[in-house]
C-alpha cells in the first residue's frame, strides 16, 4: 500500500500550486539567488508577486507578458543606461508599485518609456518614482487603468527632445490622481482619450502644456494645479469636457495663457482660478461653454475671445485686478455675461439689491488698439489712455454693443476657488 | 543700400524656434522638429505651422496667397526644413504627427519607401497630398 503514498501527496501539492489566487512572491535583490529582474519575470506565473528590494538594477527593455505584480520595497533603482525603454507591459491586470526608473535616453524615432502599457486593461501603475526618462508612462491603446501617486520628473530643457511626463494615446476610462509631473514636453497628454478622469494632480516647469487635450471627449479634470508651465492646459478638438475646481497660476509668456480652448464645444468651466497669467483663458472657435464661478485674478487678459464663438455664458465669475477683463476681435460673437463681479465697475447701486444699477462694459477701447498694435502697451497707463477709455464710456463707439453685463454684481461673489 | 533695399524685400524663410514659436493655425506651440512646417508668402510674409497638415488646411484655406516658399521638416534630419512642393509625404498610422494626419515629409522617394517598409502607409506627393481626403486634411 505504501508505493501509493507519494501518488496523493503529489496531488495534493499540485493542487496547491495550481489554486488560483495562490499567488507566489519571488523577491529580488542584489545578492538574492534571483538577482534580475529579467529572471524573476522569466520564471513568474501569472498572478505571482515579484518583490524588488531596494539595489540598482541596470536593466532595460523588461518586458511583461503575463499578469504580475512588481512591488518595490525602499524604492529600488531600475536604471536603463540612457540607451533603452525600461518597463514594456503587454499583459492585462498588471501592477507596477513602488520603484524608481530612471535614465531612459531621449530617441527621434522611439518614443521610449519609463514605462509603457500597449493593449492592455485593468492595471494599476502607482508610487513610482520616474527620473530622466523622455516619456515617463506611455499609455497606447489601454483601458480600465489607474495612474496614480507617480512622481515624474524630467530634464527637459530643449523642447523638441523632450517627450511627456504621462502620455496616453487612443485609450478609455483611465483614471490619473495624485501624480506630479515636471520637465517635460507636457506634463499630461491626452490624444483620443474618452472618459477618463484627472484628478488632484500638480504639473508645473513643464516647456508646453500642463495638461494637452486633442480629439478626446468626455473627460473630466478638477482639482489639479497648473503652475508656471508654457501655458497651463490646453483644450482642443475635443467635446464635453468638464474642469472644475483647477488652478492656473503663473502661466507668463508672450503667448502664454492659463488655459487654451480651440475649437471645442459643450464644456463646462466651474469654480477655477486663473491667477497671474498673460491670458486667464484664450478661446477659439468655442460653442456652448458655460464659464461659471471662476475667479480672475491679476491676469493681463482674463478672457480673450477670438473668433466664432457661439452660446457661450460667463456667469457668477469675479474678474479682480486683471489689465484688461475681456478682448474680442470679432462682433459676430454672441456670449453673454451675466451676474458677475468686475472689481473695475464703478457704477452704483441705488436700490440696494446687489446688482448694480448700470451695466458694465468689459471691453476697454484701448483693447481695439492693443489689438492692433500690440506695441501701444507701454502707453497703458498714460493719461491719454484713460482719456480715450473715459471718452469711449460716455459715447460707446468702437466697443461692441452686445457686449456687456447687465446685471454686474456689486460685491464678490464666494466661489469655491476664492480661497486660492 | 541697394542690396540692403533688395534684401528687405525678397521673402526669404525663417528659422523655427521651437518651443517658443506658436502654430499659425492651430495655436499650438511648435515642439517636433519632425513635423513643423512653414510658409512664406511672395510678399515675405512668414507663417509657421507645428505640423504639415495646418499648413495644408492652412493652404487650401488661403488660395489667393502666392508663397514664394512651402517649407516642411524632413522626418529623418530633425529642425531641416526642406521644400514642400518637391518633397515626399508618408501617411503611417505608426508615426503619429501633431494635428492627428499622421503625416510625415521626407527629401525623396526613396526616403519614404524605406520608412514605409518599417512603418507602413501611404505615400503622397504634395499635390496628392493636398486632394488625398485623409483624416486630418481638409475635403
Amino acid at each position: 500500500m505504501h508505493r501509493h503514498a507519494p501518488y496523493p501527496l503529489f496531488l495534493f501539492l499540485l493542487a496547491i500550486f495550481a489554486l488560483p489566487g495562490d499567488a507566489r512572491t519571488i523577491i529580488v535583490c542584489p545578492s538574492c539567488e534571483i538577482s534580475s529582474i529579467k529572471k524573476a519575470v522569466d520564471i513568474a506565473a501569472d498572478g505571482d508577486i515579484i518583490e524588488i528590494k531596494k539595489g540598482t538594477y541596470k536593466e532595460g527593455n523588461i518586458i511583461i507578458r503575463k499578469a504580475l505584480t512588481l512591488r518595490g520595497i525602499g524604492y529600488p533603482v531600475l536604471d536603463g543606461n540612457n540607451e533603452t525603454e525600461i518597463l514594456t507591459v503587454i499583459a492585462d491586470g498588471v501592477t507596477i508599485d513602488g520603484l524608481q526608473i530612471q535614465n531612459v535616453g531621449t530617441s527621434y524615432t522611439e518614443d521610449r518609456a519609463g514605462i509603457r502599457m500597449k493593449r492592455v486593461k485593468n492595471f494599476k501603475v502607482k508610487n513610482n518614482k520616474l527620473f530622466n526618462t523622455f516619456f515617463g508612462i506611455y499609455l497606447e491603446h489601454s483601458k480600465e487603468g489607474e495612474i496614480s501617486n507617480n512622481e515624474i520628473k524630467g530634464q527637459a530643457v530643449q523642447e523638441n527632445s523632450s517627450g511627456n511626463a504621462i502620455h496616453l494615446w487612443y485609450c478609455k476610462n483611465m483614471l490619473l490622481e495624485n501624480n506630479h509631473a515636471t520637465g517635460h514636453r507636457d506634463g499630461i497628454y491626452f490624444e483620443f482619450v474618452d472618459s477618463s478622469l484627472i484628478r488632484n494632480n500638480f504639473s508645473e516647469h513643464n516647456l508646453r502644456y500642463g495638461l494637452h487635450f486633442m480629439f478626446s471627449n468626455n473627460d473630466n479634470y478638477y482639482k489639479n494645479k497648473f503652475m508656471n508651465n508654457g501655458a497651463g492646459v490646453a483644450v482642443m478638438f475635443s467635446k464635453k469636457i468638464n474642469m472644475w475646481e483647477n488652478i492656473f497660476e503663473h502661466n507668463w509668456g508672450q503667448s502664454s495663457y492659463g488655459l487654451l480652448l480651440k475649437e471645442i464645444n459643450d464644456a463646462d468651466i466651474k469654480n477655477n482660478t486663473f491667477k497671474e497669467n498673460t491670458i486667464g483663458i484664450y478661446v477659439e472657435g468655442c460653442a456652448r461653454i458655460n464659464y461659471t464661478h471662476n475667479d480672475f485674478n491679476r491676469n493681463g487678459w482674463a478672457i480673450k475671445i477670438s473668433g466664432g464663438c457661439l452660446d457661450n455664458i460667463i456667469s457668477k465669475n469675479n474678474f479682480l485686478s486683471n489689465t484688461f477683463d475681456l478682448s474680442v476681435n470679432n462682433n459676430a460673437n454672441d456670449n453673454k455675461f451675466d451676474g458677475n463681479y468686475w472689481s473695475e465697475y464703478n457704477g452704483y447701486d441705488l436700490d440696494r439689491d446687489g446688482v448694480g444699477d448700470v451695466a458694465y462694459r468689459p471691453v476697454k477701447l484701448f483693447n481695439f488698439v492693443v489689438n492692433q498694435t500690440p506695441e501701444a502697451m507701454v502707453l497703458l497707463r498714460s493719461l491719454f489712455v484713460d482719456l480715450i477709455n473715459f471718452s469711449e464710456k460716455v459715447s460707446p463707439v468702437f466697443t461692441p454693443k452686445n457686449v456687456l453685463d447687465n446685471r454686474p454684481a456689486m460685491k464678490k461673489i464666494k466661489n469655491l476657488g476664492s480661497a486660492n | 543700400m541697394a542690396s540692403l533695399l533688395l534684401s528687405a524685400c525678397t521673402p526669404s524663410p525663417k528659422d523655427i524656434e521651437y518651443g517658443h514659436d506658436v502654430c499659425h493655425y492651430c495655436k499650438m506651440t511648435i515642439m517636433d522638429a519632425q513635423h513643423a512646417a512653414e510658409a512664406v508668402t511672395d510678399k515675405g510674409k512668414v507663417y509657421k505651422f507645428d505640423a504639415i497638415e495646418c499648413m495644408v488646411n492652412f493652404e487650401l484655406e488661403n488660395k489667393d496667397k502666392e508663397y514664394a516658399f512651402l517649407l516642411v521638416n524632413d522626418y529623418n534630419r530633425p529642425k531641416k526644413l526642406i521644400d514642400a512642393r518637391s518633397s515626399y509625404f508618408l501617411v503611417s498610422q505608426n508615426i503619429p504627427s501633431p494635428m492627428g494626419a499622421f503625416l510625415t515629409a521626407f527629401e525623396n522617394e526613396k526616403a519614404a519607401s524605406e520608412t514605409k517598409e518599417k512603418k507602413g502607409g501611404e505615400i503622397y506627393d504634395w499635390d496628392s497630398l493636398k486632394n488625398s481626403g485623409i483624416k486630418g486634411i481638409k475635403k
